[in-house]
């Protein structure tokens, strides 16, 4: 149950990333421990019907089960995607804008158009 | 704009994160009990219908090998977006100060020569630790590549792991003697060399009537033989368009 706790608040300090920050890095790094919750989650659910890894070798009784591993796992690739994809968004907007910071950015394109 | 007085944005992101937490607290706290009935399938079928000892392997290379293919897919896209956004992206060096004592970009790592070395992260630590453990980190990576189906591991971790090799190598020559490994045309060669081979052998159960996915040595002796040749391919796949991303990130695209 303390696990689950310390899940949700990690969940949540990586919204908070995503919804309170102004700098669009902090932004992305929100996003990634959100992304990281989630698959901790998962990884957490499957753990719940047995304790040993799911590689079979003779007298395992309770392995856990591999399917929300082999989920996670796409996941896990996923976030990388999204991450480098959302890092060179922030680099292009850097370029043009010159800052990082979201409001600053939408100043300037408003001043530009 | 409206009229109306905006609230403080501390209290918006408290109401956003509360508003949050009540809804997923019954996610995180639910005490329905898990399902056994697949783990005990795979249990005990799934070393036979795959040959993987590794379950994981075995579920994500066989049962639900379309999940990979459309993960591969993505990877593509990722790659494809990510350096159509970076090459637009000149030189990043021109547009911050030239202060020596701020740590300018990343960019400037792929200086040439001289200038190269008097970057400020550019220490001798760097170079001669990532040097010298690339290629160490480019075996582990290729072992835990093959050997997927026995251990922890498999395609997309290995490929991980070639991609860090990588990226030592490219940080790490002092001589300013570029392997070609940090080069974007061979990086890229690879990744759609590798996504086609997926393809083909993805498609190759089909002749033996087995299905697109299916596993053409599923009646052999070795049926193991299919999932290790998906897990090299996704692995040099992985491994190189990783790789490509962060030598682009690091500005060492030409």
């Amino acid at each position: 149950m303390v696990e689950r706790a310390l899940l949700l608040c990690l969940l949540l300090i990586g919204f908070w990333g995503v919804v309170a920050k102004k700098n669009i890095i902090k932004k992305i790094f929100g996003l990634n421990i959100l992304n990281a919750a989630a698959v901790m989650l998962f990884i957490l659910e499957g753990n719940r019907i047995g304790s040993e890894a799911p590689i079979l070798e003779s007298g395992l009784a309770q392995v856990v089960d591999p399917i929300p591993q082999a989920l996670m796992l796409t996941a896990i690739v996923i976030g990388v995607c999204v991450t480098a994809l959302a890092l060179a968004l922030a680099v292009h907007l850097y370029q043009i804008t010159g800052s990082f910071d979201i409001e600053t950015i939408r100043e300037r394109i408003q001043d530009e158009t | 704009m409206g009229k109306r007085k905006a609230w403080s944005p501390t209290l918006q992101a408290c109401l956003a994160i509360g508003a949050m937490g009540v809804v997923l607290l019954p996610v995180f706290l639910s005490q329905t009990p898990w399902p056994t009935v697949a783990r005990d399938y795979l249990m005990q079928y799934g070393q036979d219908e795959s040959g993987a000892r590794n379950l994981v392997s075995a579920i994500y290379l066989g049962y639900r090998a379309f999940d990979t293919l459309g993960e591969t897919i993505v990877l593509l896209v990722a790659v494809i977006g990510t350096m159509g956004l970076l090459s637009r992206v000149e030189s990043l060096v021109n547009t911050v100060g030239d202060d020596d004592n701020t740590i300018q970009t990343v960019s400037a790592f792929s200086l040439r020569g001289d200038k190269r070395s008097s970057h400020v992260l550019r220490t001798h630590l760097l170079e001669v630790v990532t040097g010298k453990i690339g290629p160490i980190v480019l075996l582990f990576g290729f072992y835990v590549m093959l050997y997927g189906h026995l251990s922890p591991g498999g395609g997309f971790q290995g490929g991980v792991i070639i991609a860090s090799g990588i990226v030592f190598l490219a940080l790490g020559n002092q001589q300013d003697n570029t392997s070609a490994l940090s080069k974007s045309s061979i990086l890229g060669g690879i990744e759609s060399v590798s996504f086609l081979l997926f393809i083909i052998v993805a498609m190759s159960g089909i002749f033996f009537g087995k299905g697109f996915f299916g596993n053409p040595l599923a009646d052999s002796a070795y049926p193991v033989g299919f999932i290790v040749l998906l897990n090299s391919i996704i692995g040099l796949k992985v491994g190189a368009s990783i790789g490509f991303m962060c030598i682009a990130m690091m500005g060492g695209h030409d």
